[in-house]
């Protein structure tokens, strides 16, 4: 089911700590260890078309702005620094504004939902969340902090995608400018929180609690209308819990999705909002899908050779480690193909049955 | 050995309050000190003794001594003094030394030297090393051993953490309490009544632990303003403990209710340790003056009285070191205690029953006067009258053993005074040559020895120098500092000095050692230590000077980067990384449209950490390696090539099997790119082929059907086919528009729970293809499309059934007052009554026009579409997303800049349509061929004439003035649109 389109040798000196497509799937950016950030053809192996220099640091994490805004990628290092970079084409790359404003590592950033603007969030080892908007006619940046969101530190960040006017008032233009912006973050205090901004400033809207060890990533799964949130977050715990909410985000349940073997880091949802990608310390990736019954079921992709990472020498055993573990995916998915159902949920099984062949 | 004494003070006191009271500045007084002086019942003097931490064992017979390079025993109660000595291999301070509590192992010792403790067994006559715990990446602090369980023991580290350790398992620690903060942890303390509680301090803080939950700590106590020197626990109340800061302050906490002290003792000076005693209701206390004149300052204080000590104990000449109780086995009610000053003699006390007993809460008030033989013991001072015999003491210079009796400090409680105070010994610390070594010994033990480059050869806190050997650049410098007495004071910056071994020119020696000493000022400056910040710039300076030679620009970086003020602080602290989290090695992100990037890496660097005792991934940065990485990142401005981050401090620090390992990290990481868009099923080629043709629905949803069984999405073709019958007319001469208008509940039931299932199931794509299939339909011929066509829309939703006169719009206020007009228009002419009955008749079931879908759906179904429509941007397939998009009832983006209006010539009422519907004329007319406009239109912003577009292009490309005017309208225009941006 999932197709490998490149493999692409990064040629970075040092390890890798974050990927990410651009919004069209053409530009991969890539960044390192070595303090480089480099973008590449997403589909032809060749040699970098660009290297961005400017981090006297490891990059942790990059992020790719929505393409009305231009070719705009921001990255983030451990010289606690932030670089937006923007492009006129891809080998030719500019730093576009840089924010040096945290006292420690920067750990994560995102841009959020187009609807906003420009507008990025950063994480820092400082404790302290900047929010960065641009004010595109005149390219002057402005910088909301909070401070203190999580003691000892923040590690990951996300935002809550722009929310669908309430469908019962009326629907223009004034309810969709006053849309809540809202933020998820997730700390080294174990905590997830939720942030909402309200009159220029942010406040703590919810507290998650059931990590029991550093948070290490957050998501918020992207919306396509459905009246409701999900949040995944990853912890040092080896648990990834997916949080969901109803439509108002008043009230959250949380259930794990899976006790892996190692530390999870990282996090992503897929565009639907269905699929959940999931990598850790053990640095083998699954993907994961909610079933009718509510259940997280792994997905086995295509025989585990498809999107199976790269496993380094010292472990010999994880291979047979995701094998037992597919199994068990298998076993998991095994109740929910029989039952009557009607003609829709007929079809829909079909299309799970294809995903695990 | 003197016998227990006790000294009257009462006219010693007086005198000095004559004098002082003569330069005016305390009040007399009369003489009324309330505690006792007491001198040591025994004393050992070992002049050749430089141990720097001592502990006395479970029977109380053995004292041990523990120095650079040699542990020593000596035995008390036998008179001969003589120390057993016994010479180990160490070139490093021994930092603490703990004989084990528990009577099981009482012969058991545990000795901290840099980052490792040695478990010692004392045989019959020679020590035996039985285990080294290792597992702390710097120099440990303290260690407790745990009070009920004789193999437990924990240790605290500058790195911050703090290693709970079971002598069974001695490789490992048994549990690792991780702080995370900025700050090593400098005093660690086990709980002495349950055992399962333990604090840990950072600087001013206190982390209280339970060792049954190790993930974090159960409370934090903000204790004190600066550093913690001591920590003790309570032996009676399990709760309690007391903490001793550089603050001045000893204060007593519960940790159930950490907000607050429940008692503050407060002292002049740093306070050193403070400890309960064992029996009874009383606390020992060291202080440790600011400047160190060689008082001693030892004082016994009750718990329940904070404001006077009740004893203090005379004879040290100076600092002491630290003190331990010894136990006296055979009586329950007598302790004694043992100290180990600078001085170089161990000495014994005795707290006997009376001083016990003035401890206890009511005594404390009723004793003093109601027995006799107590009174004589009690030198009478007035409270107020203690300063001005400190200040005697601080004006008469010279410090003798006999003097000591005077030298109690006291407690300072008015403000003025502490500061008059200060300022003479300020004074004194300047014509002193005998300096307290404690501020250079704790700037020794925060010194990371495993700096990249540098080698310690020596660190004397004694004599005042230290010696590293620095090896980079090609180059080797033998350096040695000197450090003045009144280091690190402004303007006592430490000597540096390059020795013999030195492979540098005099020229470049000159350079660097004008970089260090550079350094040393700035920090210096600000009476801050300097040392590490002078090692870490030589080493940069020196890697600059070999990168000049081979012509390298752009060191100059790191420099820079070094002195920027920002970042000095987090050099000195590397430990910033403790709460940085471990990096990635593996990754994977989905993109907007479907698109999967992964990579992972094989982890060498796992192996190499000396810090991870568990399978799992570590969660801080800083497990990589102790010291900072920041100081290195900063410093090396031009990285080796083929070094990984991660493991060039391995390289460096010379381990030749840790090389191969860096090959062993084959080539360079590798993204693979994936498409995954049919996992959330959709299909970029699909969305391409999909048609949306409404002539006849039920055809298109046979060739979308088609569309799936081609791209093997048989899952698919039954819901189309569904789809098909869903648009086939079941009655034959039923009209299509008849069919979607009326009945058929089934139909749009069914319609709506497929696409919520779609939606729901994460297929947008098909959802997005069936909610605007059915949901208008442009096409028709009926009467009723053509009313229906005709209504706008706000019209459309407000209509209700039930009411003859129209409701007024109240919700869409701008353009209500129009729908007012139009509806009277509409009422008042053209509708029958059958067409209003049509009308209501098509609004009854909540129906949209021509839909099948349900109004209340609507909103929901745009949001799909949005979403889909984005994922379609997203492929570039932009004309598809149109499509898509014009089934959305979406308003446009409000207008931004400048928008011409025109105005109705005859209500005079701006318009935004073609025409003016109440007055029924058009609005615009072309200024060239004055017919009305209808499509495109343009006008000049300054004088407003305009009109089709085609005409005004075309007259534009001949003319630069208005057709009408003569105004400039290209210039104008173009002049007002810059001006607006």
């Amino acid at each position: 089911m999932v197709s490998l389109l490149q493999e692409i040798d990064t040629e970075h000196e040092d390890m890798v700590h974050h990927a990410a497509l651009d919004f069209y799937g053409l530009l991969l950016a890539t960044c390192s260890s070595d303090g480089s950030v480099r973008i590449f053809h997403s589909r032809k192996n060749n040699k970098a078309l660009a290297e961005l220099k400017g981090h006297q640091g490891p990059v942790w994490q990059v992020a790719w702005a929505h393409p009305k805004f231009g070719n705009i990628l921001a990255s983030c290092s451990y010289d606690r620094k932030v670089i937006v970079w923007k492009s006129t084409t891809p080998r030719d790359w500019t730093k576009l504004y840089e924010y040096s404003n945290h006292d420690s590592s920067v750990n994560s950033v995102d841009f959020g939902p187009s609807e906003y603007g420009l507008v990025l969030a950063c994480a820092s080892s400082d404790g302290s969340i900047s929010v960065l908007t641009c004010n595109t006619d005149y390219g002057v940046w402005d910088a909301k902090k909070i401070p203190n969101a999580h003691t000892i530190g923040v590690n990951a960040i996300s935002w809550c995608p722009a929310q669908a006017p309430d469908p019962a008032f009326d629907q223009r233009v004034t309810t969709r400018s006053t849309a809540v912006k809202r933020l998820v973050s997730g700390g080294c205090d174990n905590l997830v929180k939720i942030w909402r901004e309200e009159n220029d400033r942010w406040v703590e809207e919810q507290r998650l609690e059931a990590h029991s060890d550093w948070v290490r990533d957050v998501a918020w799964a992207p919306s396509i209308g459905l009246h409701r949130s999900q949040i995944a977050t990853a912890s040092q715990d080896r648990h990834v819990i997916v949080w969901s909410s109803n439509a108002d985000l008043t009230q959250w349940t949380s259930s794990v999705l899976h006790t892996f073997d190692d530390a999870v880091w990282s996090v992503s949802w897929s565009t639907t909002g269905n699929i959940l990608a999931v990598t850790g310390g053990d640095n083998n990736v699954t993907l994961w899908k909610e079933n009718t019954e509510g259940q997280w079921i792994r997905i086995n992709y295509e025989s585990g050779t498809a999107i199976q990472s790269k496993q380094s020498s010292h472990h010999p055993h994880s291979h047979s480690q995701q094998q037992t573990q597919q199994q068990q995916s298998h076993q998991q998915q095994a109740p929910s193909h029989p039952g009557p159902s009607s003609d829709s949920e007929h079809s829909s099984n079909l299309s799970n049955s294809q995903l695990s062949n | 050995m003197p016998p227990t004494e006790t000294l009257r003070l009462g006219e010693r006191g007086g005198a000095a309050a004559g004098s002082v009271g003569g330069a005016g500045i305390a009040g007399g007084g009369g003489p009324e000190q309330t505690y006792i002086i007491r001198q040591s019942n025994k004393c050992y003097e070992h002049r050749d003794s430089q141990a720097t931490a001592m502990s006395v064992d479970y029977s109380g017979q053995w004292v041990l001594l523990a120095g650079r390079g040699y542990l020593a025993l000596q035995r008390l109660g036998q008179d001969d003094g003589s120390l057993r000595r016994h010479e180990r291999q160490s070139k490093y301070e021994v930092s603490v030394a703990e004989f084990a509590i528990c009577p099981s192992r009482k012969e058991y010792c545990a000795i901290a030297t840099s980052q490792n403790i040695d478990i010692v067994r004392w045989g019959t006559s020679e020590p035996i090393y039985e285990n080294s715990l290792r597992g702390h990446t710097r120099t440990v602090t303290d260690i407790d051993w745990h009070g009920k369980d004789p193999n437990l023991l924990v240790s605290c580290s500058i790195d911050t953490f703090s290693h709970i350790w079971d002598l069974r398992e001695p490789r490992k620690p048994a549990l690792s309490l991780n702080a995370v903060c900025m700050s090593g942890a400098t005093q660690v303390g086990f709980n002495r009544v349950s055992g399962n509680l333990l604090a840990a301090a950072h600087d001013g803080d206190l982390r209280i632990w339970d060792i049954r939950k190790g993930s974090c700590p159960t409370h934090y106590i903000t204790a004190h303003l600066n550093r913690v020197h001591g920590i003790n626990w309570s032996h009676k109340r399990e709760t309690c403990l007391a903490t001793a800061s550089q603050d001045g302050t000893v204060k007593y906490f519960d940790v159930c209710n950490p907000r607050r002290a429940e008692k503050i003792i407060t002292t002049m000076s740093p306070v050193w340790r403070a400890r309960y005693t064992p029996i009874g209701n009383g606390l020992v206390s060291i202080v440790v003056p600011h400047l160190g004149r060689g008082e001693n300052s030892l004082l016994l204080w009750s718990n329940s009285k904070q404001t006077d000590p009740i004893c203090s104990f005379v004879g040290h000449t100076d600092v002491i070191l630290d003190f331990a109780w010894r136990p006296n086995r055979e009586s329950s009610t007598e302790i004694e205690l043992v100290t180990w000053s600078r001085d170089r003699t161990l000495r014994v006390w005795k707290i006997d029953d009376h001083m016990l007993k003035l401890c206890e809460p009511a005594a404390e008030e009723e004793e003093p006067r109601f027995e006799p033989d107590l009174s004589e013991l009690r030198v009478p001072t007035p409270p107020e009258f203690l300063h001005p015999r400190t200040l005697m003491v601080a004006g008469s210079l010279p410090i003798s053993t006999g003097d000591g009796a005077c030298n109690t400090l006291p407690m300072a409680r008015s403000p003025s005074f502490g500061g008059y105070c200060r300022r003479e010994e300020s004074h004194i610390a300047r014509s002193l040559t005998d300096q307290p070594t404690c501020s250079l010994h704790h700037e020794f033990s925060l010194l990371n020895t495993n700096m990249p480059h540098v080698e310690v050869d020596m660190l004397d806190a004694i004599k005042r120098y230290a010696c590293f050997r620095i090896c980079a650049g090609g180059h080797t410098v033998i350096l040695q500092v000197n450090f003045a007495t009144s280091y690190p004071s402004p303007s006592a910056p430490p000597e540096f000095q390059l020795c013999q071994g030195t492979t540098l020119s005099s020229e470049v020696s000159g350079i660097l050692l004008k970089v260090l000493r550079c350094n040393a000022l700035q920090r210096v400056k600000k009476s801050r230590t300097c040392l590490e910040q002078c090692l870490r710039a030589l080493v940069a300076a020196m890697k600059k000077k070999v990168a000049a030679v081979g012509g390298g620009g752009g060191a100059d970086r790191s420099q820079l980067l070094l002195q920027s003020p920002r970042l000095e602080g987090a050099l000195s602290s590397a430990l910033h990384d403790a709460c940085i989290p471990y990096p990635r090695t593996s990754g994977v992100h989905f993109n907007a449209i479907g698109m999967l990037t992964t990579f992972a890496q094989p982890v060498n660097n796992k192996r190499l950490t000396l810090r991870q005792h568990s399978a799992l991934t570590p969660r801080t940065l800083s497990a990589i390696n102790g010291s900072g990485l920041l100081g290195n990142v900063m410093a090396t401005a031009q990285r080796d090539a083929n070094a990984s981050f991660y493991l060039q401090e391995r390289m460096i620090s010379g381990k030749p099997g840790k090389q191969r390992a860096i090959r062993q990290m084959n080539g360079s990481p590798v993204v693979h790119v994936y498409d995954a868009s049919s996992l959330l099923h959709i299909s970029r080629n699909m969305a391409r082929e999909f048609s949306l043709d409404k002539l006849n629905i039920a055809e298109t949803c046979r060739r979308n059907g088609e569309i799936c069984r081609q791209h093997g999405r048989l899952d698919l073709v039954p819901v189309w086919l569904l789809a098909e019958l869903i648009a086939t007319p079941q009655v034959r001469h039923e009209t299509l528009n008849e069919l979607l208008f009326y009945k058929d509940p089934f139909k749009k039931s069914l319609l709506e729970s497929l696409i919520m299932h779609y939606a729901g199931s994460g297929d947008i794509q098909t959802a997005v293809l069936l909610a605007c299939l059915f949901d208008k339909c442009p096409t028709g011929g009926g009467a009723l499309m053509d009313i229906a066509s005709r209504l706008p829309p706000q019209l459309n939703a407000q209509i209700s059934p039930y009411h003859t006169v129209l409701p007024l719009d109240v919700k869409s206020s701008s353009s209500s007052p129009n729908t007012w007009q139009q509806l009277k228009q509409l009422r008042s002419n053209s509708w029958s009554d059958s067409l209003d009955l049509e009308v209501k008749h098509l609004q009854s079931d909540g129906y949209a026009p021509c839909s099948l879908i349900r109004r209340a759906k609507v909103p929901l179904f745009d949001q799909f579409k949005r979403a889909y429509a984005e994922i379609l941007f997203g492929w570039q397939l932009l004309s598809k997303r149109a499509l898509i998009l014009k089934h959305t009832q979406n308003t446009p983006p409000p207008v931004q800049g400048v928008e011409f209006v025109t105005e109705c010539g005859t209500c005079a009422k701006p318009k935004r349509t073609p025409k003016c519907e109440p007055c029924k004329r058009p609005v615009l007319f072309c200024v060239l061929c004055r017919l009305p406009v209808r499509g495109v239109a343009n006008a000049c912003l300054a004088c407003g004439h305009g009109g089709h577009m085609d005409h005004m292009m075309q007259w534009f490309e001949k003319h630069t003035v208005c057709a009408t005017c003569g105004c400039k309208c290209l210039e104008r225009t173009s002049e007002l649109l810059a001006l607006l941006n």
